[in-house]
């Protein structure tokens, strides 16, 4: 085989190079010179005016970066409420995704199911519409005397008006919580604010998140199970395992690549919530809905901004890396490092799949 | 259907080769030429106001010969934020006063208000709103104000008349309880700082001092407002628009959520579209503790430093502020002219409407400082919960943030 | 349509085991959660807004109105966004088909120096979080004068990392003797590649058009940044611009809900099309 390619080979190398040229230029132009240019914004004065590497901009070091985060004023606030944001849609969203997921993914796995390719399909639709159409759909479910409302209704729930309601979830109602909490601050956030959990407003787009991310992962979860040994499952099934049982001491135990694939895509989107933001509250109601993607944007092209713009887009880069990184420790265990080409597989293959549909 | 599809596949693909041969480079300078056309960009209203522009333009553009052409942003905002950083910006272009100082700080805008043949003809307070660092940099717009609206049907079902037009605060509240009837409260009002400001001036504050040089924010003026915008919040016959399930103050009132509300002068043009069923009538805020007061908001047409033809520039500014076009964009598009000359013709055409320019001797002007949109933002998103809040502290974040702005 | 989720469901539940009837039940509740938002939202497009307010959850309007698409279609900007985004969507498609299975051919097959180096910067850069590209992706197409044109709009989508990615896990699970064959009768590196590998890798060019469809036809924020002009504007942007009121006041559900069903139709269509293709994918695209 090495010896058939290697009389083959004459002119690989140009034609290697000319073939991954559209490749390595296009990514090249608007991904990695972006993001040393914006590293460059994030460090300098410039106002938004002309060119960023015109003569009056000035290097100015991490100034930017110190004003977010501990400058004392609205710049760190407005930061720290959008950590806030979406620190809770994160501890949210992700372990209900990947339940509600590997839940669907049980579900219509079985073999012997009827109409199982209609339900696989009811399940992944939301999934391939934009996020656009999904969350102008939610706004009108979830408004003040919306769809979600009159099926409460029926329970004699008296739902509230979702994306006008900035309550935490987590305060019960209370509108101020004990000095112990109300007094320290961090990110110029109070303790009380940050135990609050996401608003109501917020805890929709959880609900909507869910919804849409579901089905993705779904699919991940199916072709796992599908490549799961048969015998293993029946060896369990003859020890006299129980349902239960066996889902947790066999099928999970082999599903660790795919949780793992699952989670860290969760993860990395869950970080970057924009669309639905921009489409759906710009924010509003009291900055609950306040994520940093979207604070990033409206500093830089609403408030000029353009240097805080990108230190926060930075920050938020650091922040998903490190997520990550604490993620695979904690899910880490020796067949997980040697599967990691498997991760990475699964991994491409899954984000451009999710890309649009955030 | 398929054949139309696909013809319209293959123009979409001509246009896309001819506006790829249209992608010009970056430049930067600005050469001055005379004959130069001229774009404007404007944050609309809707079709009446493009309309009304594009006509105005039009008439300029044959009398001058200088070419235009009017663009209605869908953003303005970000549009102009995208206009600056790309070097190309819109040589005229609608430019709020929150806008004003980001923009003239990093030298975005031709400062040509002091050049205006007619710059003592504009109201002394949109003057002051639209000048930076000493320099009036643009010619007003045009301006609008807030006053109190009142559904005259409901008002005279509750057994009201002309004689009961609250003058005082502790009458609003009069009548507001009076107005109140199951679900549909006496005032609604939008709950951000340009509505509720109103009662803060007429308690004798504002966010900032009248000069704009200071926060002033926590002052007992302030609070005073707040306490009593709460105090019938929490009574029930005041209501945000948000908690009664409109969008704005006009929805809510159209849809006689509330019998009054606060806004401002184009509350015409949506009640004569959405609502024209509904009768009502614009009478004076009442006066607060330190006499009369509101708000007043404005925009003025900004000239981008960059533009290519500053003189045609101004000569068009001048055009679209002419007595004769002021009259006429308001009649289109419903807002007042900016130049006290036309005042007695605006007042003759508009008998209704005629408190809300009354207030250019008294409004007061939204912060202008630079970030100051921030800091009003952050102000509204905390008066949402003004009903169970504390204005206190509410007042003393914002003075901190403020104070932040002009250091 | 929620006769044929009840259907099955009732049937196999009386056959089979007490078990199996509760999965289907399950089944059958969680596919009414995500079959009836959608139904709901093309009901209420046809309603007056007056009614959509009022009555949330009907499905059959009482008063049967079509307001909404004239509205759309004969009084605003719609059929434009409709037109740009078809058009990006068509470009971007047939760039990533073509540019991804070039360089996933090239990582898969072609020994060429630095290989390695271009493998590893592909993951890298896999790695960047979208949003963090927003402001730059913005600062670069400005600075090479493609803002607010049609080229600004389509070249920097025009290829994806995951797609090489795809591509190259094919190529790597085909054969490496037919090409050979092709090679020795003298044909060239592209020749072989664009006659002999590609008619071979139809199923991952499927997923890679999929991908790149629905990728394309949802994105919003490259066509924030990427242009400003009205006459530039994608559905993704317009519609979004409509929900968030910047374009109209008051909440004119029936419009909106028209133009989210509106925009969703293509990627139905092309999701019902390759529907076998999208549910195998996942499986069929990770290659060991």
């Amino acid at each position: 085989m090495a010896n058939a390619r290697t009389r083959l080979r004459r002119g690989e190398g140009l034609a290697g190079w000319l073939f991954t040229a559209p490749v390595i230029v296009i990514l090249g132009l608007f991904l990695l010179v972006p993001v040393l240019m914006a590293a460059w914004v994030s460090l300098s004065d410039w106002t938004g005016r002309g060119s960023p590497f015109a003569a009056g901009v000035n290097f100015i070091g991490v100034d930017n970066y110190r004003e977010i985060l501990g400058g004392g004023g609205l710049a760190e606030r407005d930061f720290g409420i959008s950590l806030k944001n979406n620190f809770w849609y994160v501890i949210l969203v992700v372990p209900l995704q990947t339940i509600v997921a590997l839940g669907l993914a049980l579900l219509v796995n079985k073999r012997v199911l009827r109409g199982r390719g209609f339900f696989r399909t009811a399940f992944y639709f939301p999934s391939v519409t934009s996020s656009v159409a999904i969350t102008v759909l939610w706004l009108f479910l979830f408004s003040g005397s919306g769809a979600v409302n009159a099926v409460l209704s029926w329970v004699g729930i008296n739902g509230p008006d979702w994306f006008n309601d900035p309550a935490g979830i987590f305060h019960f109602g209370a509108t101020s919580g004990p000095s112990a909490l109300t007094s320290g601050t961090v990110l110029g956030v109070s303790w009380w604010d940050w135990l609050g959990g996401p608003s109501v407003a917020m805890t929709a787009f959880v609900i909507l998140a869910v919804f849409t991310t579901g089905g993705t992962f779904m699919l991940l979860f199916l072709a796992a199970l599908q490549n799961l040994s048969g015998e293993v499952q029946e060896a369990a099934e003859m020890d006299g395992a129980n349902a239960a049982q066996r889902f947790f001491r066999v099928t999970l135990p082999q599903l660790r690549p795919t949780l793992f694939t699952v989670i860290t895509l969760g993860l990395i989107g869950c970080w970057q919530v924009f669309d639905q933001i921009y489409t759906g509250t710009q924010g509003q109601p009291g900055k609950t809905t306040l994520t940093p993607a979207y604070l990033s944007y409206t500093s830089a092209f609403d408030s000029n901004e353009w240097g805080r713009g990108a230190a926060i887009a930075f920050i938020l880069f650091a922040i998903i890396i490190v997520f990550t990184l604490v993620q695979r420790w904690v899910l880490a265990e020796r067949k997980v490092s040697r599967r990691r080409m498997r991760w990475i597989e699964d991994a491409r293959d899954a984000s451009a799949r999710i890309g649009g549909t955030r | 259907m398929k054949m139309s599809r696909w013809a319209l596949v293959t123009v979409a693909l001509g246009a896309t080769v001819g506006l790829t041969a249209c992608g010009s480079g970056f430049s930067s300078g600005a050469k001055q030429d005379d004959s130069k056309a001229l774009t404007v960009l404007i944050g609309s209203s809707g079709d009446a106001e493009t309309k009304a522009v594009k006509d105005a333009v039009a008439t300029w553009s044959k009398d001058s010969g200088i070419k235009a052409t009017v663009k209605a942003a869908s953003d303005l905002k970000q549009e102009l934020a995208q206009g600056f950083s790309s070097g190309k910006p819109a040589d005229v272009f609608y430019l709020s006063t929150d806008a004003l100082a980001g923009y003239a700080s990093n030298g975005s805008l031709l400062a040509y208000g002091d050049d205006l043949k007619n710059k003592d003809d504009f109201y002394p307070v949109l003057q002051k709103s639209f000048t930076y660092d000493g320099k009036f940099y643009c010619a007003p717009k045009d301006f609008s104000t807030l006053q109190l609206i009142v559904n005259t049907d409901l008002w005279s079902q509750a057994g009201l008349t002309d004689a009961d037009i609250p003058t005082t605060w502790d009458q609003l509240d009069a009548v507001a309880q009076k107005l109140t009837t199951g679900d549909r409260k006496g005032l609604v009002m939008s709950g951000e700082y340009a509505r509720v400001g109103a009662f803060m001036a007429e308690a004798g504050g504002n966010l900032v001092n009248d000069e704009n040089t200071e926060a002033t924010a926590d002052s007992e003026a302030n609070l005073q407002a707040l306490q009593y915008v709460q105090k019938n919040l929490q009574a029930g016959d005041f209501a945000f628009a948000k908690d009664v399930g409109a969008g704005w103050g006009g929805e809510a009132f159209g849809k006689q959520l509330g019998a009054m509300t606060i806004e401002g002068n184009w509350i015409t043009g949506a009640m004569q579209n959405d609502f024209p069923d509904v009768k009502y009538k614009v009478v004076p805020l009442p006066e607060g503790p330190k006499g009369k007061g509101t708000l007043q908001f404005a925009n003025c047409w900004g000239i981008a430093a960059d533009s290519g033809n500053t003189k045609g520039a101004q000569s068009l500014v001048e055009a679209l502020t002419a007595k004769d076009q002021q009259l006429a964009f308001s009649k289109a598009f419903g807002v007042m002219p900016s130049i006290q000359s036309a005042a007695e013709e605006w007042k003759s055409q508009n008998a209704p409407l005629v408190p809300f320019i009354e207030a250019a001797d008294y409004a007061k002007t939204p912060p202008t400082v630079k970030g100051g949109a921030d800091v009003v933002t952050d102000f509204n998103s905390q008066l949402a919960s003004l009903k169970t809040g504390d204005p206190k502290t509410l007042l003393t974040s914002t003075q901190k943030n403020l104070e932040a702005l002009f250091k | 349509m929620s006769a044929v989720i009840d259907r099955p469901g009732r049937r196999r539940g009386l056959r089979t085991r007490f078990g199996g009837g509760v999965v289907y039940l399950l089944l059958a509740a969680l596919a009414v959660i995500y079959i009836f938002p959608f139904l709901i939202d093309v009901a209420t497009s046809f309603k007056t807004e007056a009614e959509a307010a009022s009555s949330p959850l009907s499905l059959i309007p009482q008063n049967w109105t079509t307001a909404a698409y004239e509205r759309l279609f004969l009084h605003s900007d719609f059929p434009v966004w409709f037109r740009n985004t078809a058009v990006v969507t068509v470009f971007v498609t047939a760039g990533r088909v073509f540019f991804d299975s070039l360089a996933g051919y090239a990582l898969a097959r072609l020994r060429f120096r630095g290989r390695g180096v271009v493998f590893g910067a592909l993951i890298a850069v896999m790695a960047v979080p979208n949003v963090v590209l927003l402001i730059p992706k913005f600062l670069v197409i400005n600075q090479l004068g493609i803002f607010d044109s049609y080229v600004g709009l389509i070249v920097p989508l025009l290829v994806d990392a995951a797609g090489v990615f795809i591509m190259k896990n094919f190529f790597e699970s085909i054969p490496v003797s037919v090409e050979e064959q092709a090679r020795i009768d003298g044909a060239g590196t592209f020749r072989v590649f664009w006659s002999v590998v590609l008619p071979m890798a139809r199923p991952a060019l499927v997923t890679i058009i999929i991908l790149s469809f629905q990728g394309s036809w949802n994105e919003l924020a490259h066509f924030i940044v990427a242009a400003q002009d009205p006459q530039l504007t994608t559905l993704t942007k317009g519609v979004a611009q409509l929900a968030s009121g910047q374009l109209s006041q008051g909440s004119q559900y029936p419009i909106k809900l028209a133009a989210g069903a509106i925009m969703t139709i293509p990627v139905a269509i092309m999701f019902f099309i390759f529907q076998r293709r999208i549910m195998n994918s996942s499986s069929g695209a990770v290659k060991e």
